[in-house]
């Protein structure tokens, strides 16, 4: 009975050791369950599933009415991530439903939403939630008369070629994506008063969204390059989350297809969906852009260790380390645009800091001749990086009495004519006392 | 105006659910049979590191699609398989699976296995048969039976008691035609289903003597009641599924499918008579596993590979496919339609005559544009073509309804050719824009202010400018290729604000004339009161048109009236996000100027003169003529009155030292010390001084 | 010619004036007149202090007030030990001039160390 008792509450305290493994301090989730509306789409879309698969990532594959799907179990969750490739799925089985995706991705794990033009209310909902508004006609797909793929067995110009990318390396890899995107699906709009989420392939301005097979008098509420064909959304709590209109753009048919755009003579013969797809999943399981500052530090010039407070004009020295998750350990993060605020109401200081290639930023300034209670602020917002939001307290104090400067050569006569007065009264009792 | 629309609108409605409804029953996808791109895939999927694969199963599923593919592999994978193949022949713990996958792997690669090896193993797999209670049992060993005679044809294997056997795998069939897998409380899917039906088809192959006709009829009815489970996709095609029970070990649809077919293919292929099945279910079939197009796993490319090889030379019916190069035909390159019929693995087809029995618009079905048209035939590329330019058909987007005909009557029990298939066809060419003006009217009087013509075929930069009263009209012609009226999918004409907001209007047609009127007047609330600069576009696109557009036409300066007090604001627009994100601009702190110091010689000069008051009191003290007289002469009163003026002295120099360096504290106690010290003498000094004026003066 | 009678009648009145105050004020005893001077010397010196602000500004204020206090604090115990030893004060007469002598000396002490502190 003495040893269940030592076992049981050895196995508790092991407990905290279980739950810290698969915490920030290695971001990369690792299990991922994917929900399939039709078993085919695992061969269909193998590939893809192929290329997390080699990442690392273990694939769960199962139907999305499947009614024993449950994300967590005993209040943790079992899975890092999650892929809905199921776009006409109207409810999911067991207890998934809206509200326990949406509580999955606020407690900051991942998710790829593909849709098309079968998708399902629920999922346009989920999409919604996200920052996503797929258009509310159910039959409308995007169509573009002049950026269409050209191809011999399509002819009604809803599978289009779209070389609108967002600007980043983070996002897209380093490498640059040569040949269009193929895509053939629903679009959508993103909020423009939302800052988190971003259109990484939009249409070109000629696109709209209808219904293919029948004419329209009122004009489509979504057209021209408003249409986001994939977007992605950075939350503040750091999950990403990928939605495309279209299923098909992770298929092997299109990963594995030749493109030629509509009016131009380059025939290019694999497209770029597979490079796309792939680095976009790199960034969404946070292989990239993840950063973490850590180890920020201050002192005076001159000493090593932390004051408590600084006087004003004091020249003093800043450190922080950042480091960017490269899918299996931490790398130092280089960059020219990492900038520390001195703060109190607004910024008196506001320095660009440079790092050595070891990703230890540093700077320093001279502490501005305005006391009170600042802050250290580090606020490092970039488009596909994780946000950085340091920000350390440290008090200002004036000059004490005997800080300020003595010896000045303007109060000379004043140092004189007390020494003066001193030495006069000197005299003055020698004389007084003896004279007769 | 209102009721017009609402008009169009329910006929729109009503199009949709007709279009709708006709692809539901139409055929109307297309099916391309086996390619080169499955061969790359095979290539790609089936690699293995030095020729050896995972297991002897992987092997075979290798071999086989290779061998379909006409892929030339054997060299490499043979070294590391045959000494596998042998081991498992000889090895005595071999269970009938094991030895079922390896006979199939030698039935390709042909390894030198000897022939009293094979005797041994066939004697061991009929013992294994007269006790076999589950349907894998007998699936492996009739099957390495058969593959054993295949190799051996000289010896004579046969099973004894074939009948006995026949009805053991009988009597696992269900009545809804489906199998179970063993005798007691097994599961059934179609999955065995198709086990069963190539295990009594081997049996049947190696029985001595012809079996009970009875039995084979009875086999036939299950297989028609199994084909009673045969579920459909919407294009036509037909598949066999299970119900999900374990996601890990389900059967896809496309592996039962192939289960049936090949259980299908080879008990028919040794049962003589025909089985009921209906061609078009076999080509049905055959759509199902070309449908997929070309699969993403390895098994699943075998399972399509090995399928449509079966359905390539079955006797129940061999499925012929129609399928075209291009669906999208232009008019200004003068394609032509071309058609070709192959068997599902790609070969030529038995002489066939394709006709189109129609070819309608798909906006228009009551109305076909064709009928009853004979493709030409072309030996040498064995396509089958049609000129559609003199025919007359104008450019948009169609259905042709095909029909293959079999030019020997007698071959339409061999061959299922499927009745009328439904293509869409899309025809495209180059539509011609003219008379393109854009003018501003006055009111409704309708007098033109500006008019200016437009050249559609680039870009314009026109610059206009109207006021809320006026109106703005855009007009043009579009016509097709055949001189026809043309109504693009797609015609907008979008105003964009400097601020980015934007307004897209479809633009009517009455006839071949397009024509927008924009009545600011209506339209200022709807502008939300902006008025400044209005970027115009005009796209026309279609998918039946090959010179879709989008062109800027100017810009137009319109004036509205200033927005009221509860006028709805434009709503806010993207911003940019690269200008969102960056670094800000860096804030240097600047530190309050010190105060101005005046220059160090004047300070100095006064330093100076400063002292020069000292000077003029020392001089002053001389010329009163101040002496010394009174200082005491005895030693002791003068000594006190030394030390007292010594530690008056000490004191002030503490105090030079205090203002130097000294801080407060070490200054007091320093000083505690003296003034207690110049207390003393100075009393001393003073009193004797005090009693020495005493003295004078009493004197 | 009145008017130049009047003018020098005044400087000429002037004159005896001030050839009386001469006079006079060469009767105090000596020790008086040497605290005069003491008193003279320390107010000059705060009135160069006073010039040299007034030119320059009064950076430092400190500074300023200390050297200006320390002559103009002296000068003021002076006056006092004057009043107190001129023996023609007749408030005074019972404080003898010795005691007078020390409290000047203590309060210059502190006055000395007060500037001191505050000079910076």
């Amino acid at each position: 009975m003495a040893n269940f008792s030592i076992f049981f509450f050895t196995s508790i305290l092991l407990l905290p050791l279980l739950c810290q493994s698969f915490s920030t301090a290695n971001p990369t989730d690792k299990r991922i369950l994917v929900l399939l509306d039709d078993l085919a789409i695992k061969s269909s879309h193998s590939i893809f599933f192929k290329s997390l698969q080699q990442r690392g990532f273990k694939l769960d594959f199962k139907l999305a009415d499947d009614p024993k799907i449950s994300l967590h179990r005993y209040g943790q969750y079992l899975y890092d991530g999650l892929i809905l490739f199921s776009p006409s799925i109207n409810k999911f089985g067991g207890s998934f439903d809206l509200a326990s995706v949406l509580e999955f991705v606020d407690s900051g794990h991942d998710l790829i939403l593909a849709a098309d033009s079968s998708a399902s209310d629920l999922i346009r909902e989920i999409a919604n939630e996200c920052g996503a508004d797929f258009d509310e006609d159910s039959s409308a797909m995007v169509i573009d008369h002049t950026s269409y793929a050209v191809s011999n067995s399509e002819g009604d110009h809803t599978l289009i070629a779209s070389d609108d990318f967002i600007n980043s390396n983070v996002i897209l890899g380093s490498k640059m994506i040569e040949a269009p995107v193929l895509f053939k699906g629903i679009g959508h709009t993103l909020n423009p008063v939302n800052s988190q989420v971003l259109k990484v392939l939009s249409a070109s301005s000629s696109a709209y969204s209808a219904n293919p097979e029948t004419k329209f008098t009122s004009p489509p509420s979504l057209t021209g390059s408003r249409i986001s064909l994939v977007s992605v959304v950075q939350a503040r709590n750091n999950a990403r989350i990928l939605i495309s209109g279209s299923l098909d753009l992770f298929s092997n048919r299109l990963f594995r297809s030749g493109v030629q755009m509509a009016g131009s003579l380059t025939k290019y013969p694999k497209s770029g969906n597979e490079q796309f797809a792939t680095e976009l999943s790199k960034w969404v399981f946070h292989e990239r852009g993840h950063l973490k500052a850590v180890n920020v530090r201050h002192n005076k010039v001159g000493e090593t260790d932390e004051p408590a407070m600084y006087r004003i004009n004091d020249d003093l020295e800043y450190f922080v380390e950042i480091y960017e998750w490269s899918g299996t350990s931490w790398e130092p993060y280089v960059s020219d645009d990492v900038q520390v605020q001195f703060y109190m109401m607004s910024p008196y200081v506001l320095k660009t800091i440079s790092a050595d290639q070891k990703g230890l930023y540093y700077t320093s300034f001279k502490v501005p001749d305005v006391y009170g209670v600042f802050q250290f602020k580090v606020e490092y917002h970039r488009l596909g990086y994780t946000s950085l939001n340091l920000a350390k307290q440290i008090p200002v104090r004036p000059f004490r009495h005997n800080e300020y400067e003595r010896f000045l050569t303007a109060a000379f006569p004043y140092y004189g004519s007390s020494f003066s007065t001193m030495a006069g009264f000197f005299v003055f009792t020698i004389i007084y006392l003896y004279n007769k | 105006m209102a009721r017009n629309i609402v008009i169009v609108f329910l006929a729109s409605i009503l199009f949709f659910c007709f279009s709708s409804i006709s692809i539901c029953n139409a055929t109307s996808s297309i099916f391309n049979p086996v390619s080169f791109e499955h061969r790359s895939a095979a290539l790609e999927l089936f690699s293995a590191t030095d020729g050896s694969f995972t297991s002897l199963e992987e092997t075979y599923e290798a071999l086989r699609t290779f061998q379909i593919l006409g892929v030339e592999k054997k060299a490499e994978i043979s070294p590391v398989a045959c000494p596998l193949v042998v081991e498992t022949l000889t090895s005595p713990s071999s269970n009938p699976e094991k030895l079922f996958n390896a006979l199939r792997v030698q039935q390709i690669l042909k390894c030198g296995v000897d022939a009293d090896l094979f005797e041994g193993v066939a004697s061991k797999l009929e013992a294994v048969i007269k006790d076999a209670s589950s349907l894998l049992d007998f699936y492996h060993s009739v099957g390495s039976l058969v593959l054993i005679k295949n190799e051996v044809p000289e010896s004579n294997i046969v099973l004894g008691d074939a009948d006995s056997t026949f009805h053991s795998i009988k009597a696992l069939s269900q009545s809804d035609g489906r199998w179970r897998y063993g005798y007691s409380g097994a599961e059934s899917s179609t999955y065995a289903a198709g086990l069963a039906l190539e295990a009594l088809a081997g049996v049947v192959s190696l029985a001595s003597s012809e079996l009970d006709e009875s039995m084979i009829v009875t086999v036939k009815n299950d297989i028609r009641k199994l084909f009673d489970s045969l579920e459909k996709y919407d294009d036509g095609s037909f598949y066999f599924d299970e119900k999900v029970v374990d996601t890990a070990e389900h059967q896809n649809a496309l592996s039962t499918t192939s289960s049936v077919v090949r259980g299908i293919t080879s008990f028919s292929a040794v049962t003589p008579g025909k089985i009921d099945i209906p061609g078009d279910k076999i080509l049905g079939l055959a759509k199902f596993f070309l449908g997929i197009e070309v699969p993403g796993t390895a098994k699943d490319l075998f399972n399509q590979i090995d399928s449509l090889a079966c359905l390539e030379n079955n006797r129940v019916s061999i499925p012929l496919i129609i399928s075209l190069p291009a669906i999208v035909l232009s008019l200004s390159r003068k394609d032509l339609l071309k058609v070709q019929v192959k068997t599902v693995l790609g070969s030529d087809a038995p002489p066939v005559t394709v006709k189109l029995v129609q070819a309608y618009k798909t906006s228009a079905k009551e109305t076909p544009v064709l009928e009853n048209q004979e493709l030409k035939f072309d030996p040498k590329s064995s396509i089958h073509h049609l000129d559609l330019l003199p025919l007359g058909i104008d450019i948009g987007n169609y259905i042709f309804v095909f029909r293959v005909l079999l030019q020997d009557p007698g071959q339409k029990q061999i061959y299922a050719t499927g009745g009328q298939t439904h293509i869409p066809v899309y025809v495209t060419g180059f539509i011609t824009v003219d008379s393109a003006e854009i003018a501003v009217l006055d009111n409704d009087l309708g007098s033109i202010e500006t008019k200016k013509e437009l050249d559609l075929s680039k870009e314009n930069i026109l610059s206009l400018s109207a006021n809320h009263l006026q109106k703005l009209r855009l007009s043009f012609q579009l016509t097709s290729p055949l001189g026809h009226l043309f109504k693009p999918h797609q015609v907008f004409l979008k105003l964009r604000h400097v601020t980015e907001v934007e307004h897209i209007f479809v633009v009517g047609n009455s006839g071949k004339r397009f024509e927008i009127i924009l009545d600011f007047l209506g339209l200022v609330e709807k502008f939300y009161y902006l008025s400044g600069r209005y970027e115009m576009q005009l796209t026309v696109g279609d998918s039946a048109m090959e010179n879709s557009f989008i062109r800027g036409l100017g810009q137009v300066e319109l004036d509205l009236p200033e927005a009221p007090e509860k006028a709805t604001r434009p709503p806010p627009q993207p911003v940019d996000p690269y200008t969102r994100y960056g670094p800000k601009e860096e804030i240097m702190h600047i530190f309050r100027a010190p105060e101005k110091r005046p220059p160090q010689e004047l300070s100095l000069i006064f330093l100076g003169l400063t002292v020069v008051p000292f000077l003029l009191f020392l001089v002053g003290l001389l010329r009163l003529g101040v002496n010394l007289k009174n200082f005491p002469t005895s030693a002791i009163p003068a000594t006190f009155a030394f030390l007292f003026h010594a530690g008056l002295g000490a004191v002030l120099s503490l105090y030079l030292l205090f203002w130097l360096k000294l801080d407060l504290f070490t200054t007091l106690k320093a000083l505690g010390f003296l003034g207690v010290f110049l207390f003393f003498v100075g009393h001393r000094t003073l009193s004797h001084l005090a009693s020495t004026a005493a003295k004078l003066k009493a004197a | 010619m009145a008017k130049l009678s009047s003018s020098s009648s005044t400087t000429s009145d002037a004159k005896a004036l001030f050839q009386t105050l001469r006079s006079a004020y060469s009767a105090t005893p000596i020790n008086l007149k040497i605290i005069d001077l003491y008193v003279i010397f320390a107010i000059l010196t705060a009135l160069i202090q006073v010039v040299y602000m007034a030119l320059v500004g009064s950076f430092p204020f400190n500074s300023f007030l200390s050297g200006v206090l320390s002559c103009v604090g002296t000068a003021v115990l002076a006056v006092c030990l004057r009043i107190q030893v001129n023996k023609e004060n007749k408030e005074f007469k019972d404080l003898p001039p010795e005691r007078a002598f020390a409290d000047f000396v203590l309060c210059n002490l502190v006055l000395h160390l007060v500037i001191m502190n505050f000079l910076g």
